[in-house]
Order: structure tokens, then C-alpha cells, then sequence
């Protein structure tokens, strides 16, 4: 298979302007695009459907709330009145990866998201955050964390390594996870693209309607993936309150 | 695979901080508390409205009581009329009932008074008719001559016979 036709070539990255900083290659790039356009869509919403402030809500502005609402819901289900602080920044993140993963959608889009580099910073902001959090609220108990109460005494030398190494493996698992996702479905949709183009006469409807199906299957893992990325973050945040 | 290739990474990161930090702030300072004063302004209007029903149910059962106690008030109202009108007809009745009787009584003795007397004077006539008669028929059958006096002494005699 030549390199223009690889499944893999919807991930590369474009420069769209070339800015250098010092030695750093600051480009605006595709995937920069897909983050303004993510950005914008947004707060343009967000702004523009609560504008009116109606008591009874306009159906846009409903969406807003149930999002809102949603993952107040959520947080506080998960980290009670604590997390309330953090709502922004959940909120925030969610709205990012989904929006993001959404835009992907797309045809043609660049999907952000399906860039380790870019899911990785997001869960290593929640990863740092999360452990000064967790330093600041108990200090040095901090890391009672990693020992485990009720367990016969002989397998702590066991235990708390296992503990610590699934500590620090928690950006990883939260990173490859959304990125493997969507690097999985945006690959197999192009797969599959490539056999509607490739089979004879009209049997490539037959991919074409799995397409239709995996596209539908796609906006849900879309949504999944933003929701997990949330409630995991706020699973960790309840952590850092809650050593045990 | 072009998401390994480290050429860009510095750039990604560089846009990912600069969109994700704007929209962070954008969501926190402005986005969100339009949503959550707009959801706070609805929370306290539905408990107002709530509180103001509650408030008028309980003045709707306040005047339902009062509603009721008039009712019940006047039922009495009018059995006490209702009592009082039949016991003065009562009266009334009664004592109509007892001049009627009175005067019946009256007319009756009166009546009878005046039977006794016709009778008497009947009785009277009779004895006289009697007189008369014995007379007439003596004088007719002999040719004694009776005088009154003779006649009544006799029947008075045969009177006292008879008794």
C-alpha cells in the first residue's frame, strides 16, 4: 500500500503557518485549527444559548444546562460538596475532548485527540494536579495512599509497589485509552473507506453501510470517551480528598 | 505512525495550552456562572411559586371552614325558627279549640234549657187539651156539666193513681 493511501494518513499533521519561536517550532497546524474550531464551537454555544437568560429555557439553551447540570451531577455524585471547586476545570475538560472528538467526526476534520502527545498533556495536568491536591490536603499522609489497611502485613513489600506503579501508570492508562480509541475507530472507518473505493461493481455498498453503522458507533465512543475522561478525573480528585 | 513523530510535539502542546487555558477561562468566568445564575434564578422561582400555592391552599381551607361554620349556623338558625313557628301554631291551635268547645258548651246548655222549657209548656198545653177534651166528651155522652176545676181535680187524682 502506498504511503498517500495508508489508513494512517489522516493523523499527519499540517502546518498551516509556519511560526518559530527561538528553537521551537510554535506552527499553527491542522490540529491546531480543530482546536480553535472545538474552542470556538464551544463557547459561541455556551454563550449564545444562554444569552437570553429565559427562565424557561429555549431548547439550545436547555442543551447547555443538561451539560452543565450533567457533569455538576456527576462531580458531585462522585466528590461531593468538595469538588464543587474543580467544576470549572471537569467542565472544561469534558467539553474539550467531547467537542473535540466530535469535530473528528467530520469528514476531512483533523482529530485532535487521536494525538497521544495532546491526551497525554491533558491527563498529565489532571495526573499533577491531582497529586498536589493530594499533597496539600494531607501532606506527608499523602502517601498512606499506597498502603492498603486489612491486608496481612507480609504483603505490603508486594502491595505497595503494585500500588505506586498503578499510581503513576494513571496518566498512561487515561491517555492511551482516549487516544487508542480514537486512533482505532478513525483507522477502521478509513479501512473500511477504502474498500467502498476499492471493490468491484456495487458491492461496496456493503462497506458503506458498515460505515454508516461504525460512524454511529464512532459518536458514541465520541461521547464516552469525554464522559470517562471526566468522571475519572473526578474519580482521582475524590482521591486526593479521601486517601482510603 | 504520524503521531509518534516528534516534530510537532512542542507546537501541539504550545496550542493545546493556549486554547485549553482560554477556554478554561472562558467557561469559569463567564460561560458558567450565566448557566448556573439562570439555573439558580429558576430553582428560586419554582420554590417561590410553591411556597405562594401553599400559601393560598391554606387560605382556600381557611375559607372553606369559615364557608362551613355559616352553613352550619344558619341550618341551626332555621330549625330554631322552624321549632319556634310550630309551637306557636301549637298554641294558637289549642287555645282557638278551647273557645270553640266553650261556646259549643254553651250553645248546648243554652239548647237544652230551652228543650225543658218547650216541653213544660208542651205538658201544659196538654193537660189543658186533656181538660178540654173530657169535658166536651162528658158533656156529649151524659148530660153532666163539668167545670174546669172538677176535671183537673180528677186528673190530678188519677195523676197521683198512675205515679
Amino acid at each position: 500500500m502506498a504511503a498517500k493511501d495508508s489508513p494512517l494518513k489522516q493523523f499527519e499533521i499540517d502546518p498551516i503557518s509556519n511560526i518559530e519561536l527561538g528553537d521551537y517550532n510554535l506552527s499553527f497546524t491542522n490540529s491546531s485549527f480543530a482546536m480553535l474550531i472545538t474552542v470556538l464551537v464551544i463557547t459561541l454555544f455556551l454563550t449564545l444559548t444562554v444569552n437570553t437568560k429565559s427562565i424557561i429555557p429555549s431548547r439550545m439553551q436547555l442543551i447547555s444546562e443538561l451539560m452543565y447540570n450533567f457533569i455538576a451531577q456527576l462531580l458531585s455524585d462522585t466528590v461531593g460538596d468538595n469538588g464543587k471547586k474543580y467544576f470549572p476545570f471537569v467542565f472544561s475538560l469534558f467539553m474539550f475532548v467531547l467537542i473535540g472528538n466530535m469535530v473528528g467526526m467530520i469528514p476531512y476534520q483533523f482529530t485532535f485527540t487521536s494525538h497521544i502527545i495532546v491526551t497525554f498533556a491533558l491527563a498529565s495536568i489532571v495526573f499533577i494536579g491531582v497529586t498536589i491536591l493530594g499533597f496539600v490536603n494531607h501532606g506527608i499522609k499523602f502517601f498512606t495512599f499506597f498502603y492498603i489497611p486489612g491486608v496481612p502485613f507480609y504483603m505490603h513489600p508486594l502491595l505497595i509497589p503494585i500500588e505506586v506503579i498503578s499510581y503513576l501508570s494513571r496518566p498512561i492508562s487515561l491517555s492511551v485509552r482516549l487516544f487508542a480509541n480514537m486512533l482505532a475507530g478513525h483507522t477502521l472507518l478509513k479501512v473500511f473507506a477504502g474498500f467502498v473505493v476499492s471493490m468491484p461493481f456495487f458491492t461496496g455498498v456493503f462497506p458503506l453501510a458498515f460505515i454508516v453503522a461504525l460512524t454511529g458507533l464512532e459518536i458514541l465512543i465520541a461521547f464516552l470517551q469525554a464522559y470517562v475522561f471526566a468522571i475519572l478525573t473526578c474519580l482521582y480528585i475524590n482521591d486526593a480528598y479521601h486517601l482510603h | 505512525m504520524p503521531q509518534l513523530n516528534p516534530e510537532f510535539f512542542v507546537s501541539q502542546l504550545f496550542w493545546l495550552a493556549v486554547f485549553f487555558s482560554f477556554l478554561l477561562i472562558f467557561l469559569w468566568r463567564i460561560s458558567l456562572p450565566r448557566i448556573a445564575t439562570v439555573l439558580e434564578k429558576r430553582h428560586n422561582k419554582i420554590n417561590e411559586n410553591l411556597s405562594n400555592a401553599k400559601e393560598l391552599q391554606e387560605q382556600a381551607k381557611e375559607i372553606e371552614k369559615n364557608i362551613n361554620l355559616q352553613i352550619n349556623n344558619a341550618k341551626q338558625k332555621t330549625d330554631e325558627q322552624i321549632k319556634k313557628t310550630i309551637s306557636s301554631l301549637q298554641d294558637e291551635v289549642s287555645s282557638k279549640l278551647n273557645t270553640i268547645d266553650r261556646e259549643l258548651e254553651e250553645k248546648i246548655s243554652n239548647s237544652e234549657k230551652q228543650i225543658i222549657k218547650n216541653r213544660d209548656s208542651q205538658m201544659k198545653n196538654i193537660n189543658d187539651e186533656i181538660a178540654n177534651i173530657t169535658k166536651i166528651t162528658v158533656a156529649k155522652i151524659s148530660d153532666l156539666k163539668l167545670s174546669d176545676n172538677d176535671i183537673n181535680q180528677a186528673i190530678k187524682i188519677l195523676k197521683g193513681k198512675l205515679n
